[in-house]
């Protein structure tokens, strides 16, 4: 993958919220980015680690999580092409969680100084990005409710929707079926559930003809009952830049 | 690392785990047990009116562990 690929996803995804324009795209299609590539399962910046980049990902998932004192993992959020997760590390020096791969990932960073510069010369520029981190911080607050308040089924159907709506802004899915990329322990971690308790409800998914899920990827069998059982409104996501 | 299975049984609709998951000694899946009963129990005590959850783990094709919430209400 170029860097050139890396960054036209992320311009596709801030055409789309942002209502970004061609000389604002300009500018970002000139931010020098560094790209590498990562395999899965590996951490780009730990807790109390001081960033000097941000990373944006330009192929694969990424998790940001918070391991506890005796050792559970709470996953934050799911990060697909396009996205910067680490973007508010430009103000909050330390980080305060972590941010891993999922999958292997191509990764491109950019330099906190050359962000920094483009955000002083180019207001439109800075607003669109602080527009994608309050995007980031209304999916916290849907995240806090849905772990907390629905459950197990719901709450597993509520992430898949939002995923999906996700990756279709960047075209990433396909007729019925999309990527999401963990295993059954991963999604207890982010559920708040046991991988048990996970398998449990898969099953229970496929066996009521909602869904399936099969090493990674979900297909929907019926997008009714499917929507009903998320109780996905999309408001949150603010996919349009009127919104 | 040892597999286990962990068969699910929740108002009498007994569910039997094919796939299983591998955990690093019988503590871990005892922990394991414990923790996804009271939280199915809890779910389905308070929402869809089950009153008795029960997990049956096996290690490879042995029986090891029978884990079980039942719920009383008595008016008093």
């Amino acid at each position: 993958v170029s860097s050139d690929a890396v960054r036209a996803a992320l311009v596709r995804r801030l055409r789309i919220s942002s209502g970004i324009t061609d000389e604002d795209v300009g500018e970002i299609l000139s931010l020098p980015i560094t790209v590498r590539q990562y395999p899965a399962e590996r951490t780009v910046i730990s807790d109390g680690e001081r960033a000097t980049e941000c990373c944006l990902i330009a192929e694969g998932f990424c998790v940001r999580s918070k391991t506890i004192a005796d050792g559970r993992r709470q996953i934050l959020s799911i990060h697909i092409p396009g996205e910067i997760p680490d973007l508010m590390s430009l103000f909050l020096h330390v980080m305060d969680h972590d941010l891993s791969t999922l999958t292997p990932c191509t990764l491109g960073f950019i330099n906190h100084e050359t962000l920094r510069r483009l955000h002083q010369r180019n207001p439109n520029v800075a607003e669109i990005f602080w527009r994608d981190t309050l995007i980031d911080a209304a999916m916290f607050r849907e995240w806090i409710v849905n772990v907390g308040q629905r459950p197990a089924p719901a709450r597993l159907a509520h992430v898949m929707v939002e995923l999906r709506e996700r990756l279709k802004v960047v075209g990433r899915i396909a007729a019925n079926s999309f990527d999401m990329p963990l295993t059954q322990e991963q999604i207890g971690e982010a559920l708040g559930i046991t991988a048990v308790h996970v398998n449990r409800v898969i099953r229970q998914l496929r066996e009521d003809g909602i869904l399936e899920f099969h090493r990674g990827r979900v297909t929907v069998l019926d997008e009714a009952k499917f929507q009903e059982l998320a109780d996905f409104d999309n408001r949150y996501l603010h996919q349009s830049p009127s919104t | 690392m040892p597999r286990y299975y962990f068969d699910i049984c929740e108002n009498h609709h007994f569910v039997r785990d094919d796939d299983g998951q591998d955990f690093a000694d019988q503590n871990a899946a005892r922990q394991e047990a414990i923790e996804t009963v009271a939280s199915i129990a809890g779910e389905g005590f308070a929402r869809s009116g089950s009153r008795q959850v029960i997990i049956n783990v096996r290690e490879g094709g042995a029986p090891f562990l029978k884990v079980s919430i039942t719920l009383y209400v008595e008016e008093t």
